[in-house]
């Protein structure tokens, strides 16, 4: 029902609601009254501007096949990095034993870091095996080094082919010359 | 008119409202303990049941269900009673809901702390408790639905609107989220499995959001805000929609919590347009909200009350911007994981949920006590401390997701993670952790200061139990829509239609999503390596839900270069198919164990780290935050039950032999022997039947299956095991010597003599003497013993066999008795 009812001092005291236009004066529930003002409009026009968006997210990945979905995102990201790293990464690289001071410094950092907590920090082993022995399980070659760092063994050396190979080649270099001294 | 005598019952709304002040007491206080031992690991003093994994889902419980629950209790006891001019419908159902809920609550946190759990977020109370929930909520919402049958107004309100909504959906959530099947009076298994758990599991959690800590504070909003400010709601209109899309579009939205999981694509896509189209709806409620204190401002200025209702109002509509938002996939790839999610909720709990309890009890109180509140200035002070706090909690969590999302994703230039070592990233975060801590105190100072405050007042006043009030009866009119009214008004006065439509609105969300992914096979590829858990594996596995590892860490790499590159594989929907429950997890205080038992990969550690690790972490990897379980060596491994588990198992679908639940404790005990072994050749002495065995189990199992299908796939080709010629190089039986050493000697003992395994030098055999089935046990197995071809190529198991082959007729010395037949 609308409201009829005229404020007369309206101006003198400012806002009464029982002279709000909008008041709808047969609601009433223990005492709260409400009003009858349409919803701003800028919400109403947000709401259809997110069915409209959602429409058009749906239409373009799943009716008209536009945008990739997850394992597509994947590949392209895989396939991205391969040919922006493949100069870095899987580029022709080296494996010799690295002696300069610098490498071998970076070697024994990453060897604190990474390697003591099986292996000790002198090299003498625990969860991992010795690696100031003279036994070599897989080869005491810096190949052989550096590719069970890089890839694990399947005694339980977990693989750090998540560390760059220069990283690992100075690991190695460092566990194969300084570790023993 | 005629006027009506009656009672409002105010007893039971005083009761709620002591209950709602003390639970909160309890869980902020638990989840300050939790904070403070991600920044200082050693407070959970070495006990279980102390320790983060088990107080984390006590806090969480304890805050939704306890605090908020016997909020919305109080709120909606008082309200309901007033809106429809009538007392409750029946005292008795009143009080079974007031005593089973705290009832129910005791449990939960008698239950909870000693690992009693499901392991599913927010619903983890066991199938036993979960009945009574259903029980005491059914008595509320018949509560409920029979006052407003019995009403005397003619129209029902809005604020009974949403407490009816929240009363229909959370029934239809809990009852469908927790159908398990039980193993014993206190451990069940969730009848789902992997990715439909998963969906069930957040269409559950997600609307327990909506439906526990939203509808019912919007009812709130819509009674005491108007109240307390004195002034009429802003729009009707905007009520109705608001209201009607709000619960219809929330029931889709959960899939959010899943986006780049292991979910098909077409469910992340509902889970994001629906979570996108619940802004408005949701700042509807916003909206009408702050409008309603259109010329009522400068009553803000005074009032705490206000304050902490115009604060509630804003943190609403910051989280409901906020979560929509991080449920775009782009940004959800950094959220997810981190404590942005912690954050987020932190807003909408403390902010919204927490400020509009502590403004209801402020101006309830009083009302109920017939005086005034005893100090405003005292509940000015809480307000703005508890703002305070509430910015000192969240923002540092802000800062530490951005930075440790951000650490987790770098590259360096050459194209390797800039930050391989997962506790870098949390090294990083951890000043952060401690200023939450900070938050987290002031947050609760506050509340600690509105307890003298309230107690004051009502000591001040006197509460009249059963309160007199008169209203004329409900004037009967036609049961058809009236000339000039709308759909919606007619409704408004009839109860039982209203409650018919609500069901029907929210009910649609979820069946769209759950049914197709429990029907439709195509939504879950199967992976043929992925076998069930061993018996072993399977206890481990509910230690691990147990202890709520999931609290911490996941098991779901996602399919980003930055994950795979650190974890390993991404996950496959198919992998999970065995999983009741699924452990996903949904953050990442620790690193993702989806592959931890993948040999040879970058998550697999040994059985003898793990036995260091769980015993110190601190003292084997120096900053680390994982608590030590020292209750892990000590316990006797529990399979009483296994049995029944496996048959559990077999009925939801797990293939199993027939009749391998008689040969299940067999088999655990020579798995666990065989790994007792394998940490005593590595010098640390436990015995088989210890806790610790079975987790090691476990997290060997872990991505194991996908290991194995992965490297045959990748050796197919050169996998034929026939025409194998030896070799008698020396280099190369010195090769396979070296392998049967580190390798094989702990079954067949060092000199090929036998120990687990049988006698390999006499002249004896039970698969073949011959080198290709020398060669055939050795690659793919034989019996209890496993297959080796996944873990060596061809050349090396080429020089196993021929070593293995030199060994026959060597009769070592201490020689196991023969077996099988005789070589001639």
């Amino acid at each position: 029902m609308e409201n009829n009812n005229k404020d007369p001092k309206e101006i003198f005291e400012g806002y009464n609601e029982k002279f709000d236009k909008n008041l709808i004066t047969d609601h009433d529930y223990d005492g709260i009254k409400e009003l009858d003002n349409p919803p701003p409009p800028w919400l109403m026009w947000l709401f259809y501007l997110t069915v409209f968006w959602s429409l058009g997210y749906v239409a373009y990945f799943h009716w008209f096949k536009q945008g990739p979905l997850q394992a597509e995102e994947y590949e392209n990201e895989i396939a991205e990095a391969e040919k922006k790293y493949k100069d870095t990464k899987t580029g022709a690289f080296e494996i010799i034993l690295l002696n300069d001071e610098t490498s071998l410094a970076a070697g024994a950092a990453t060897y604190a870091k990474s390697c003591t907590a099986c292996h000790g920090q002198n090299g003498k082993g625990g969860i991992g095996v010795n690696l100031v022995d003279e036994e070599w399980i897989y080869g005491s070659d810096i190949k052989n080094v550096f590719d069970v760092i890089k890839n694990g063994t399947s005694k339980g050396m977990a693989s750090f082919n998540s560390l760059p190979d220069k990283q690992i080649l100075e690991v190695a270099s460092f566990v194969l010359t300084e570790l023993k001294k | 008119m005629i006027q009506e005598k009656f009672y409002y019952d105010n007893k039971i709304v005083k009761l709620f409202a002591l209950a709602t002040i003390l639970w909160a007491i309890v869980g902020m206080l638990v989840g300050l303990w939790a904070a403070a031992e991600l920044a200082y690991p050693s407070w959970n003093l070495n006990l279980s049941w102390l320790t983060f994994g088990r107080l984390r889902p006590l806090h969480t419980n304890a805050i939704i269900f306890a605090f908020t629950g016997n909020a919305i209790f109080t709120g909606a006891y008082y309200s309901v009673q007033r809106l429809l001019k009538a007392r409750m419908f029946s005292d008795l159902l009143s009080k079974i809901n007031f005593w089973g809920w705290q009832f129910i609550i005791v449990l939960a946190a008698v239950t909870l702390p000693l690992g009693i759990t499901t392991g599913k977020e927010y619903a983890e109370l066991e199938w036993i408790i979960d009945i009574l929930i259903a029980v005491v909520w059914v008595a509320f919402g018949w509560n409920l639905i029979g006052t407003m049958i019995k009403r005397r107004v003619q129209h029902i309100y809005v604020a009974i609107w949403f407490f009816l909504a929240s009363f229909v959906a959370v029934a239809v959530l809990h009852i469908g989220n927790s159908i398990e099947i039980p193993v014993n009076f206190l451990k069940s298994y969730t009848v789902y499995a992997g990715v439909q758990d998963a969906v069930v599991q957040w269409w559950y959690g997600h609307n327990a959001v909506a439906f526990f800590l939203t509808t019912p504070f919007l009812g709130l909003m819509y009674y005491f805000l108007p109240k307390a400010a004195n002034r009429p709601i802003y729009s009707y209109r905007l009520s109705i929609i608001h209201f009607l899309s709000l619960i219809f579009i929330y029931m889709w939205a959960g899939p959010h919590h899943l986006l780049y999981q292991a979910l098909p694509d077409w469910a992340q896509t509902l889970g994001v347009v629906f979570s996108i189209m619940l802004i408005a709806p949701s700042w509807g409620g916003m909206i009408n909200g702050l409008l309603t204190l259109r010329g009522a401002w400068d009553k803000v200025r005074d009032s705490a009350i206000l304050k902490f209702f115009v604060v509630a109002v804003t943190a609403y509509g910051m989280s409901t911007f906020e979560g929509p938002m991080l449920s775009i996939k782009t940004v959800n790839a950094l959220s997810h994981f981190t404590d942005w999610t912690i954050a987020h909720v932190h807003i909408g709990g403390m902010g919204w949920n927490g400020f509009m309890a502590f403004g209801m009890l402020y101006w309830l109180i009083p009302k109920l006590f017939n005086t005034k509140l005893h100090s405003e200035k005292s509940a000015n002070l809480h307000f703005w401390i508890a703002t305070l706090g509430m910015l000192a909690y969240s923002l540092p969590l802000y800062w530490a997701a951005f930075t440790q999302t951000l650490m987790w994703k770098e590259f360096t230039d050459a194209g390797y993670l800039a930050y391989p070592e997962f506790l870098d990233t949390v090294t990083q975060i951890m000043p952060m952790y401690v200023t939450r801590v900070i938050g987290g105190t002031l947050y609760f100072t506050g509340a600690i200061i509105m307890i003298p405050n309230l107690i004051k007042t009502m000591k001040s006043g006197h509460i009249i139990e059963n309160e007199e009030a008169s209203a004329p009866p409900r004037e009967k009119i036609a049961k058809k829509r009236l000339a000039g009214e709308t759909p919606h008004r007619w409704v408004e006065r009839k109860a039982v239609h209203f409650t018919v439509w609500v069901l029907i609105a929210v009910i649609i969300g979820g069946l769209v999503e759950i049914i197709p992914m429990i029907t439709v096979k195509s939504n879950i590829p199967t992976i043929e390596a992925v076998k069930p858990y061993t018996p072993l594996e399977l206890e481990g596995r509910d230690i691990y839900v147990r202890e709520g590892c999931y609290t911490c860490h996941s098991q779901m790499v996602r399919p980003f270069r930055s994950e795979t590159e650190r974890y390993g594989e991404y996950s496959k929907q198919g992998e999970f198919v065995y999983d009741h429950p699924f452990q996903w997890g949904s953050k990442r205080t620790g690193p993702d164990l989806a592959r931890s038992g993948y040999r040879g990969g970058k998550m697999f550690r040994p059985a003898v780290w793990h036995y260091e690790h769980f015993k110190d972490p601190q003292k084997f990897i120096e900053g680390s935050i994982m608590p030590a379980y020292p209750w892990f060596f000590e316990n006797d491994l529990d399979y009483s039950s296994l049995k029944r588990k496996i048959n559990v198992m077999q009925m939801l679908g797990v293939p199993y032999p027939e009749g391998y639940a008689d040969r299940a404790e067999a088999d655990l005990k020579k798995q666990a022997e065989e790994i007792a072994t394998e940490l005593k050749n590595a010098g640390k002495d436990i015995a088989w039947n210890k806790e610790l065995i079975a987790m090691i189990a476990y997290l060997h199992k872990l991505g194991k299956d996908i290991s194995l299908a992965t490297e045959s796939k990748k050796s197919d080709g050169d996998n034929s095991t026939t025409n194998i010629s030896l070799s008698d190089k020396p280099e190369d039986l010195q090769a396979g010597a070296e392998i049967f050493k580190s390798t094989c000697a702990s079954c067949h003992g060092i000199n090929g003599q036998g120990v687990v395994g049988p006698n390999l030098g006499d002249n004896f055999t039970i698969h073949g003497s011959e080198p290709e089935n020398i060669y055939k046990v050795i690659a793919n197995g034989a019996g209890i013993m496993t297959g080796y071809k996944s873990q060596f190529e061809k050349t090396k198991l080429i020089q196993l066999t021929s070593y293995v082959h030199s060994l026959i007729g060597t009769n070592p010395e201490n020689g196991k008795d023969p077996e099988g037949k005789e070589i001639k």
